[in-house]
């Protein structure tokens, strides 16, 4: 194996080529002939909007998908990898966004999993892992963990380290990394770019997913941009700068850009006095007016979710006031909500928005079926009609209504859900990651919809860890961390900076 | 090239109505046993081929929509005894029939509500709090009566022997019933939140359906129905044994899942289970025709069940999205 030292010139084969690669799902293409060669110990930076197809580039590369077209060549010879563990043998590791630590098992035991080493006697050699675990951790930067600590006890940042430590632990060839940095704190991010710096010279090629773009300018050797499934633009080291590359990910200078909106002295809609949970919700208080875009932005695990399912009745109440138009109101269930105009399109499309096995019409009336029946029986006239409304409000794209939902892209299921909760006719619309995983364009869409429902006077509270999101759409921002809201960010005020200061305010990092 | 292409999606397009397969294999076996058996096709074999289904079919419209909503009820046999029992000896201690008619199905649909209530309120996995219905209402079946059937005749007589027209009075029901649960099923808000849960129950609370009520209602819904049962099935054999419908729920979970409804609820058609019923019950008139012996029977019940959820998992195997 050539070893390079420092910041690597690359050498005659790179570790991995990619040749005209080519994928679609049904009638969406989202890669189209993509080219790439990654060096021996070269950093890539990948960038992207969401759904530009970098997830769906890099499972490629690491196994999960096959191609539809081109090839790949690994040391210059053509491979084809049939599963996960196929990419595994051949050194190609993947840390995914999505955490997958086994929360009962303790921080070294998860760092072995499935390859757990014994003792003579057949038992797990427990001080062999809690040895070798401990010093994995320090190689990523993250030596304040106890290897013997629960894994589900740690903060999603340390969760984060863990499963880095665990890929690097392979000694992978090519180590692909996932927004890593999303939900580490400063200190843990300065430790993992030591960790890039020396894995690379150690001769590992590494792939980096990222949203943050001055990392990336920082410790990538290479940044390439993938839009609408190709790669637009290709940076070396110290050529780019921000605003170049924003362009490149979104083909507009302004694609986000806050659309200013007058929002009047208008009545208070929604009043929070102190709300809490008793456990991921400390002591909310804030107030939202009728036709206000307010955000919540935090850090994953920061309670964003369970405040908006406190507000809505799905999770109990501790302790607290809410007041919903003045009204003092305690709701029992999201059904509760509901019948007093409180409606949630909430964090998770798969698992808590879509009913996969229901037709497209079916899943936008889930919420109103009471007001499109007869008493018990269902108007099926009515309630085809009202869908329609909002299928061309919405311009949700379809064959027919009957076609069941999982036959749309992802950003139109996402819209027959906004479907669902404004077919409510609620007075409070609750978003919780309104458009994760959804394309640009659709993006672009839910943000209109959401203006524009909020400009005939609804009270809109949006949970989103994506700060451009957040900037975008919001007219007033709450941060929290660690379930407690530090800061209510008037729009004048809003920048990156700020919003993730506070996110990390309440923090603390053990020693 | 194309013409094959098209009729091989229409082929496609209708198995993908679940009902189909069900549908076909009815017609197989009548098919069959109309030229093996030379008395199959006598009115009086039909119309009791009829008859024995009513009971599984009328529980099976409960439990389908149960197990639509991502439940189960494994009870049905012992609420259809406990039911019996209760209604027989409150004839026999009251003398009015409206009052032994109507504590053979409250029982039932306490025994269901009862259900419900653990599943909902103490969040005990159906499975396991159905089981243990099955054994508590078959334990109070016996305790009150000691284990010794319970004369029964009057007005559950003619639901469970009588005719009318010659058509025996427990199908009639059957098939009214069967029309009702369909438009309760497929017209009704209640239905619609019933599959709604299945489908997805995170999404149906989010969504605003009240997941809790929807759940009570299913299973009081088929306590009810099993209630039913009992009284049809012992006023048949005028005489309330605390034993009866011992191992019915087979038979009726077979009847649902024959039916095309998933055991992972959110699908599932009433005419399919309808058909589902008669199913079993013209495989069980087969056995007797054809002189083989009962205990065949049994293992028969069996790999039917194994067959029908074995080909649903092969379906969803071609077809990952589900």
């Amino acid at each position: 194996m050539i070893i390079d030292g420092g910041a690597a010139p690359v050498p005659a084969t790179p570790f991995l080529t990619l040749n005209g690669i080519g994928k679609s799902f049904g009638p969406n293409r989202v890669l189209r002939s993509i080219d790439l060669s990654v060096g021996r110990g070269e950093v890539i930076g990948l960038l992207g909007e969401n759904g530009a197809g970098k997830s769906t580039l890099m499972n490629i590369v690491s196994g999960a998908l096959a191609a539809d077209e081109g090839t790949m060549l690994l040391d210059g010879n053509p491979v084809r990898f049939r599963s996960i563990a196929e990419a595994i043998g051949a050194g190609i590791a993947f840390v995914h966004q999505e955490l997958s630590v086994v929360g009962a098992l303790s921080v070294a035991e998860n760092l072995f999993l499935g390859r757990t080493p014994r003792t003579r006697l057949g038992t797990v050699d427990f001080s062999a892992i809690t040895r070798a675990a401990g010093s994995l951790l320090t190689e990523v930067g993250a030596q304040s963990i106890v290897p013997g600590a629960p894994a589900g006890s740690l903060r999603a940042g340390e969760q984060q380290l863990v499963e880095i430590a665990k890929a690097a632990a392979r000694k992978p060839r090519l180590l692909i990394l996932d927004e890593p940095t999303s939900s580490l704190t400063p200190h843990e991010v300065a430790g993992f770019k030591d960790y890039v710096r020396s894995a690379r010279s150690a001769g590992t090629s590494i792939i980096f997913i990222t949203h943050r773009l001055e990392e990336a300018m920082e410790l990538c050797d290479r940044i390439l941009v993938l839009r609408n499934g190709e790669i637009v633009a290709q940076y070396g080291h110290g050529e780019t700068n921000r605003d170049r590359l924003i362009f490149d990910m979104t083909g507009k200078t302004s694609m986000f850009a806050h659309v200013p909106r007058a929002v009047g002295a208008r009545a208070i809609a929604l009043e929070l006095g102190g709300l809490s949970d008793g456990e991921a919700v400390r002591e909310a208080t804030f107030s939202v007016a009728a036709g206000e875009i307010v955000g919540l932005f935090g850090l994953v695990g920061a309670g964003r979710t369970e405040l908006l399912e406190v507000i809505c009745g799905a999770r109990p109440r501790a302790s607290g006031t809410m007041k919903l138009l003045g009204t003092e109101v305690h709701f029992r269930s999201p059904a509760d909500a509901l019948r007093n105009g409180v409606a949630i399109v909430p964090e998770g499309r798969k698992t808590a928005g879509i009913l996969p096995q229901h037709t497209v019409r079916r899943n936008a009336s889930a919420s109103s079926l009471r007001s499109l029946a007869h008493g018990q029986i269902m108007n099926h006239r009515r309630e085809r009609d009202a869908f329609s409304s909002f299928q061309n409000d919405l311009s949700i794209r379809m064959e027919t209504d009957t076609q069941p939902i999982t036959t749309l892209s992802g950003g139109n299921q996402q819209k027959v859900i906004f479907a669902r909760a404004l077919m409510a006719r609620p007075r409070l619309l609750l978003l919780d990651e309104p458009t994760h995983g959804v394309d640009v364009g659709a993006k672009a869409d839910l943000y209109e919809i959401v203006r524009k429902a909020a400009d005939r006077g609804l009270a809109v509270v949006v949970a989103s860890s994506e700060i451009p999101e957040i900037i975008a759409l919001c007219d007033r921002v709450g941060v929290l961390s660690k379930g407690r809201l530090v800061n209510v960010q008037a729009r004048e005020e809003l920048s990156e900076e700020i919003l993730l200061h506070y996110a990390f305010s309440e923090i603390e990092e053990r020693p | 090239m194309s013409a094959s292409s098209t009729s091989r999606q229409v082929l496609r397009q209708l198995f993908h109505y679940r009902e189909t397969s069900v549908l076909l294999m009815f017609f197989a076996v009548a098919a069959y046993l109309t030229f093996a058996s030379e008395f199959f096709l006598e009115p009086r074999n039909l119309l009791n081929v009829g008859r024995q289904a009513s009971v599984v079919a009328i529980v099976a419209l409960g439990q389908a929509l149960v197990i639509i909503a991502r439940g189960i009820d494994l009870s049905v046999g012992s609420v259809i005894g406990l039911s019996s029992v209760a209604a027989a000896i409150t004839l026999r201690d009251t003398g009015s029939e409206v009052i032994g008619l109507a504590t053979g199905l409250g029982v039932g649909l306490i025994c269901g509500l009862a259900n419900g209530l653990m599943v909902t309120k103490f969040r005990i996995n159906p499975f396991i709090a159905t089981l243990g219905m099955l054994s508590i209402a078959r334990g109070v079946a016996l305790l009150l009566t000691g284990g010794i059937p319970v004369n029964y005749a009057g007005w559950a007589e003619y639901l469970g022997a009588g005719r009318l027209y010659d058509v025996p009075v427990s199908f009639l029901m059957m098939v009214v019933l069967a029309a009702l649960v369909h438009f309760l099923a497929s017209r009704t808000v209640t239905g619609r939140e019933i599959y709604a849960v299945g489908d997805n129950p995170k999404a149906a609370r989010l969504a605003g359906i009240d997941v809790d009520r929807t759940r009570l209602f299913v299973f009081a819904f088929c306590g009810l129905l099993s209630g039913l049962g009992g009284i049809i099935l012992a006023g048949n054999l005028a005489s309330a044994d605390p034993n009866l419908g011992l191992g019915y729920e087979l038979d009726v979970i077979a009847a649902v899942i024959l039916g095309g409804t998933a055991l992972s609820g959110g699908r599932g058609s009433i005419f399919g289970v309808f058909i589902g019923a008669m199913l079993m019950a013209l495989l069980n008139n087969a056995f007797v025709l054809l002189g083989i012996s009962a205990y065949w029977q049994v293992v028969t019940k069996g790999l039917i069940i194994i067959m029908a959820v074995g080909i649903d998992g092969l379906q969803r195997r071609d077809n990952p999205d589900e």
